[in-house]
């Protein structure tokens, strides 16, 4: 695959803070690339680097093979952005914001128009062609944001964060777009700390932690190189030290969290867990509501490998 | 793209209440206000005659234009007269003076006149007006009568007859080709001063409208900045685009307060309509330039900076003369130099230099100073763009 962004040894410091901290990576040509940290981890820097919008103390950062410059306008034409924070005029109606944008980067207006139509069909807001943003609910403003970052049908599109704050709705209906857009061709950049956004549409994981690479891969593989492999939660109508005991004694235990009457148990290796656990709280006459096992989610991951939640 | 940009920033602009409300409703208001609070006042003190004194010295008696002009502002039988005017010596005249008996008093000391007041105030300035404004016709007497001369020499006419030279060049000076003020009592309208100052403070609060669509060209301000700054199209295009797009609409915010002082508030402008027109577009140009550079040059948000262009205006106005001519005077006498980087004051003096001057010399230094103050701010502001290429945004 063809390499679309190539970033090396990126590094950029603001005073006293290393942002981000000898980073290299690629993004290949038709991928989904998930960034994902927590707040601070250097996703948007790492960005707004990429697009020449920060300076930085040493690196180099490629960009359709091409050296990514202020004024590198040849490249600029085929990038979308979709920020954080939503970035729509107030003044405009959702057509015009998003004819707006798309004018930026097309000038023959039969087929702008066209364009700004399929962008709002992509996002599933031709009902609202003639509202103002101020009109709109926080969902709809996402996708209004997203249609005017990407009406311009770019080869190239970064997602920072587009869902945060979105009702289920209006994120399924995003998501869908972000596949739809991935299956016409273009590569994604989508940084998130929703593990489960990652989960559902990337095909590469970079984790960033403190400006740093702390893992890369696929889902399934930052999976197999966690330590836990299996995760059983129970909840028992009463505790007592001694049902504790006796489960910490069972075989594969890693760890036993307990929260009120909900007890979490980690293992290192898969073997019949979940049958002995269940004998076990059988044999001592233990009572228990619910019961369940699962394998080890992305946050389980980087849960192991920072020490921190994905959402802290 | 340019006319993309530009069409969208006038849509924007227009659709934008607030800035409606300073561009087109805030001037109009202020205008009103001014109108209500000084007609009546002017009105009352046109009925006051100013004591003043002259001190008579050789100096006095042979300056026949200053001879000429007191005579006539002091002349008991013009219901308009200006003044009452004790002839008297120095002496005598600061004993007066001192009892608040007189506004002041003139000695004229060869080519220059001494003007003492006690205090500054309505009554001072006004006397400081008349001098500036006989001052300005001798200086026209004086070079028609050099020409004259020279004229005389040429031919080879040794005998000049300076008297008949004067009463010619007098009476050039009373046709129409050569404009000179009535500085009558009726005439003279220092309130004249305030809505030139409010014709400055319109055209300079066109730079909240310029500031406001730059901010959109900035990364460092907002996402729009970071969006518009990653597409293909060049700052340059972007902010030229826009400040066109504010210009049409600060102009037309301009006019319609010109139509609303003239017609509803009855201002007088002058008779050189296009050069007051001249002196507005330029004016509004300095406005926007000043906004494109405090929106680039300043790391703050959009409200700080509106306080900042909103702090610059009031104060430049201020030192200007709009709540109170006194203070544009000591600004004059005192700190001159803060006219120079002051455009309220370039602009209030270019429309004062337009009503009050016979010549145009000090109107076209006013323009040529609000052309280099433009020209400065944009420089500077499209190096500081340049740098595209933020440390933190």
């Amino acid at each position: 695959m063809e390499n679309v962004i190539e970033v090396k040894n990126l590094t950029k410091e603001y005073k006293n803070l290393k942002a981000i901290d000898n980073l290299s990576f690629n993004v290949y040509e038709g991928e989904i690339l998930g960034l994902l940290g927590p707040n601070g981890s250097g996703k948007s820097t790492t960005i707004n680097c990429i697009l020449s919008l920060l300076n930085y103390q040493s690196g180099n950062i490629k960009i359709f093979s091409k050296k990514m410059e202020p004024n590198s306008y040849d490249i600029k034409k085929d990038i979308g952005v979709i920020f954080q924070d939503v970035a729509v005029f107030n003044e405009l109606t959702v057509y015009e914001n998003i004819d707006y944008f798309c004018g930026l980067y097309i000038k023959d207006k039969i087929l702008r128009k066209e364009y700004v139509f399929d962008a709002i069909k992509l996002v599933g807001l031709e009902d609202f062609v003639k509202f103002y943003p101020k009109q709109l609910s926080g969902g709809l403003l996402r996708r209004l944001n997203i249609a005017c970052g990407i009406a311009h049908k770019p080869r190239l599109i970064f997602l920072d964060e587009p869902t945060v704050a979105v009702d289920p709705q209006s994120r399924n209906n995003i998501l869908d777009g972000i596949k739809q857009l991935r299956d016409n061709g273009a590569t994604i950049i989508y940084t998130t700390h929703y593990m489960e956004e990652v989960e559902l549409l990337c095909d590469r994981i970079i984790i960033l932690d403190k400006g740093k690479i702390i893992a890369e891969g696929s889902s399934d593989e930052l999976k197999k190189n966690a330590t836990t492999v299996e995760k059983i939660t129970v909840e028992l109508t009463s505790i007592t030290k001694e049902i504790i005991d006796k489960i910490e004694t069972l075989k594969n235990i890693d760890d036993v969290y307990i929260n009120d009457n909900i007890v979490v148990i980690t293992y290192k290796k898969d073997a019949n867990n979940l049958e002995k656990l269940i004998d076990l709280l059988k044999d001592n006459n233990v009572s228990y509501n619910s019961i369940f096992s699962e394998r080890p989610t992305l946050n389980d991951v980087f849960l192991e490998l920072t020490g921190k939640d994905l959402r802290d | 793209m340019f006319f993309h940009n530009f069409r969208y920033s006038l849509k924007i602009l227009t659709r934008n209440r607030t800035l409606l409300f300073w561009t087109f409703i805030f001037p109009i208001l202020l205008g009103t206000f001014f109108y209500l609070a000084f007609s009546d006042i002017e009105k009352n003190e046109t009925l006051d005659v100013i004591n003043i004194a002259i001190i008579p010295n050789d100096s006095y008696k042979n300056n026949k234009i200053y001879n000429e002009a007191f005579k006539k502002l002091s002349d008991k039988k013009n219901k308009d007269r200006l003044f009452n005017i004790k002839y008297i010596d120095e002496t005598r005249a600061k004993k007066l003076l001192n009892k608040k008996k007189i506004t002041g008093y003139l000695n004229f000391e060869d080519e220059d006149i001494k003007i003492t007041v006690l205090t500054s105030g309505i009554n001072e300035t006004i006397l400081r007006y008349v001098i500036d404004e006989v001052k300005s016709e001798e200086t026209i007497i004086n070079t028609l009568v050099k020409n004259e001369a020279m004229n005389d020499i040429k031919k080879g006419n040794y005998n000049i007859d300076y008297n008949k030279i004067y009463m010619n060049a007098n009476k050039l000076l009373n046709s129409d080709d050569i404009k000179i003020k009535d500085i009558s009592n009726n005439n003279l309208s220092y309130t004249m001063i305030e809505y030139y100052t409010l014709i400055a403070m319109a055209a300079l609060y066109g730079s909240i409208i310029s500031m406001f669509i730059t901010n959109y060209y900035l990364a460092n301000m907002n996402s729009i900045g970071k969006r518009v700054s990653i597409s293909k199209i060049s700052k340059f295009k972007l902010l030229f685009s826009g400040l066109l797009s504010s210009y049409i609409i600060q102009v037309f915010g301009l006019l319609l307060l010109f139509l609303y002082t003239i017609f509803v508030l009855k201002v007088d402008y002058g008779t050189n309509f296009n050069l007051v027109m001249l002196l507005s577009l330029v004016s509004v140009l300095a406005g926007l330039s000043l906004g494109v550079a405090v929106s680039v040059l300043i790391k703050k948000n959009d409200n700080a900076k509106t306080g900042i262009l909103i702090g610059i205006t009031m104060l430049g106005c201020f030192l200007s003369g709009m709540m109170g001519i006194t203070m544009k005077y000591i600004v004059d006498k005192n700190i001159p130099i803060l006219n120079l980087i002051n455009p309220a004051s370039m602009i209030t003096d270019g429309f004062y230099a337009l009503y009050y001057y016979n010549t145009l010399d000090r109107y076209y230094f006013d323009i040529i100073s609000l052309v280099l103050f433009s020209a400065i701010m944009l420089v500077i502001s499209i190096k500081s763009l340049r740098r595209q290429k933020y440390d933190s945004i």
